[in-house]
């Protein structure tokens, strides 16, 4: 039973073809510093591993580059940090909704964490309180965390993603790997304090889902059913779009997103995290690729 | 002003009212596309203002919207103005029938002069005029040809008045011997209509006589009178010289009334030839009322109104629809 798993890993395994299979392993294993100087073995190099890890010796025997292994010091801890409030059951900027979004990119962090033999966890919740699974190995607990993200709708609570934040700044005291699934509104909801708190303690990792354009001309009807209104998931006020999409709004709504992600961005980047972006869910792979890229080289 | 259909209104609204309410509830529940943070969007001044004007766009064609649906039902429940009309009734045969002996002179005159203005108004009354004295002579038989009519009692006037270079006009008046034979000249005049009554055209003479008899008549008056009835004629009597007194029957006046009332007409005694106009006029009126025809109610649609203002507020619902949708 391990559906939603299942679903993310054939997902991975599509862009593994296009991009080297190896190479979001590679960009994992170099994340964390919490390696022991006790040699385990050898493997293969794979674009993305850290250039200082090549057994020169080895390769140059070998013929082709090989990295040292090390037996490593203490499981890294994976610790998921999703919002499993309304706000996740609404529109992303592909269309899909955004706790789909999450849950692909929960779910290839967490496997490949597995693979690393990195014990995964989540902290979850919404405006009416915060839930932790445990931080364990296995794919039936990752299947599990996929699904309590997955279980988000319309009928869910308000989403409070800073609540989740304090929660895992006041319970978890071990360093941990934080991977924090959120969409644009999040940032706008803690203070710098607390995330410079959270980023003194642990490592993270943010991706950020990207929100619908409310200016958007309405997709034509599609078999789904889904009608072309917009409507708040949590103030159930409706969007006219007529009015949406007349210039003057447009350009006000256009300015306005960008000065709100310059200032997510800024606010992050003070904080010393890295953040990723994904409209959709082909663009969680590359997101996190990259997202792992960019915290290697950053931190 | 009145609908022919007025049910159709309280319909039409009903039916308006429960398409709108099935619009609305549907529009409340229909399937939607959930999003986040729409507060970005609708708390923008811009967005704001926007969105009044557009409200104000929707609530001005909703308006015409319900101007529309109104004025056209109220078009289609057929506003009509009824009249009801008397359509005034000109099948009318007037036969002028003067005694023409020297005391009738003035009263003729008067009563020829009445016609002269009156024939002026017909339309489709025909008017003959006849004379008698010893023997009945026909001026023009029963005719709608006016310009004749008018020759003919302008020249006979001209006549009873004395007026010269016309002595001509009363030949073929004293053939017989006598003077005054009413009874024959009322039996000549009622000749003067054509055939028996068919009920297609009313029939009335008016008889100017003293009714002062010299000589030996064919017909006795109320002979005359009783072929006049037979025939469907009303006869109206004017007698200028009324010398009745008392009432004692017998006397000229009450023989010549009671032929009068035979027929169904009335007896006018007239005191002086100026009274005539006023009495033949009273006469045509009762003639023309008795004549009357059914009362028709005339309806008429009076869908203009409403017609123009569905047309108008069609107009500025599809100008805010395009602005609308622009």
């Amino acid at each position: 039973m391990t559906a939603l798993l299942h679903r993310v890993k054939s997902k991975m395994f599509i862009f593994a073809h296009r991009k080297a299979r190896g190479l979001l392993d590679g960009e994992y294993g170099s994340v964390f510093k919490g390696r022991s100087l006790d040699f385990d073995d050898l493997r293969a190099y794979v674009p993305g591993d850290e250039v200082r890890d090549i057994d020169w010796k080895a390769s140059a025997r070998h013929g082709s580059p090989l990295i040292r292994r090390y037996v490593a010091v203490r499981q890294q801890q994976v610790l998921l940090v999703a919002d499993t409030g309304r706000n996740m059951a609404a529109e992303s900027l592909g269309g899909e909704p955004k706790k789909d979004i999450a849950v692909m990119a929960l779910g290839v962090l967490g496997s490949l964490a597995l693979n690393h033999g990195d014990p995964v966890g989540l902290v979850h919740g919404d405006a009416t309180g915060t839930q932790a699974l445990p931080v364990k190995a296995g794919d039936a607990n990752l299947e599990r965390i996929l699904r309590k993200v997955d279980d988000v709708g319309r009928h869910s609570a308000p989403s409070a993603p800073g609540e989740q934040l304090g929660f895992v700044e006041r319970t978890f005291r071990r360093r941990m790997l934080l991977f924090v699934v959120a969409d644009e509104g999040a940032v706008a909801e803690t203070t710098e304090r607390q995330l410079r708190r959270l980023r003194a303690q642990h490592e993270i990792l943010w991706l950020t889902i990207r929100d619908a354009d409310l200016t958007a001309p309405a997709p034509a009807a599609d078999p789904a059913g889904r009608g072309t209104a917009l409507r708040d998931v949590v103030g159930r006020a409706a969007v006219v779009h007529p009015v949406a999409a007349s210039p003057k709004v447009l350009a006000a709504y256009q300015l306005a997103r960008t000065e709100r992600d310059a200032s997510r961005s800024a606010m992050l980047r003070r904080a010393g995290i890295t953040e990723g972006y994904a409209g959709s869910s082909h663009e969680v792979v590359p997101a996190i690729f990259s997202l792992l890229e960019s915290h290697r080289r950053g931190g | 002003m009145e609908l022919m259909y007025w049910w159709i209104l309280p319909v039409g609204i009903l039916a308006g009212a429960a398409v709108a309410w099935w619009f609305l509830r549907r529009d409340k529940d229909c399937r939607h596309r959930a999003v986040a943070h729409t507060d970005r969007l609708t708390a923008l001044p811009e967005y704001r203002d926007a969105l009044r004007r557009h409200r104000r766009l929707l609530a001005v064609m909703a308006g015409s919207a319900a101007v529309l649906l109104l004025a056209a039902l109220a078009a289609a429940a057929r506003p009509v103005s009824a009249t009801v009309t008397t359509p005034a009734e000109h099948s009318r045969d007037i036969m002028l029938c003067l005694d023409t002996s020297a005391s009738m002179a003035s009263a003729d005159a008067a009563i020829v002069g009445v016609f002269q203005d009156l024939a002026r108004e017909f339309d489709g009354e025909r008017i003959g005029l006849m004379m008698f004295d010893s023997s009945a002579a026909q001026v023009f038989p029963l005719t709608d040809d006016y310009q004749l009519v008018a020759e003919q009692l302008a020249r006979a006037r001209n006549a009873f008045e004395g007026g010269p270079g016309d002595a001509a006009f009363f030949a073929g008046t004293g053939v017989a011997p006598g003077s005054s034979l009413i009874g024959d000249g009322l039996a000549s005049c009622s000749q003067g209509f054509p055939g028996p009554d068919d009920g297609s055209r009313s029939r009335s003479l008016v008889l100017a006589t003293d009714n002062f008899i010299s000589g030996n008549p064919i017909f006795t008056l109320a002979e005359a009178a009783a072929l006049a009835r037979d025939k469907g004629i009303r006869i109206h009597a004017l007698n200028p010289a009324d010398f009745d007194y008392g009432d004692k029957p017998g006397q000229e006046g009450a023989t010549l009334r009671a032929a009068a009332e035979s027929t169904g007409g009335a007896y006018y005694p007239v005191d002086s030839p100026a009274a005539v106009g006023s009495i033949v006029r009273e006469v045509q009126r009762t003639e023309a009322a008795a004549r009357q025809g059914a009362p028709q109610r005339v309806v008429t649609d009076e869908s203009a109104w409403p017609l123009g203002l569905a047309l108008l507020a069609g107009l500025v619902l599809v100008g805010l629809a395009w602005r609308v949708d622009r």
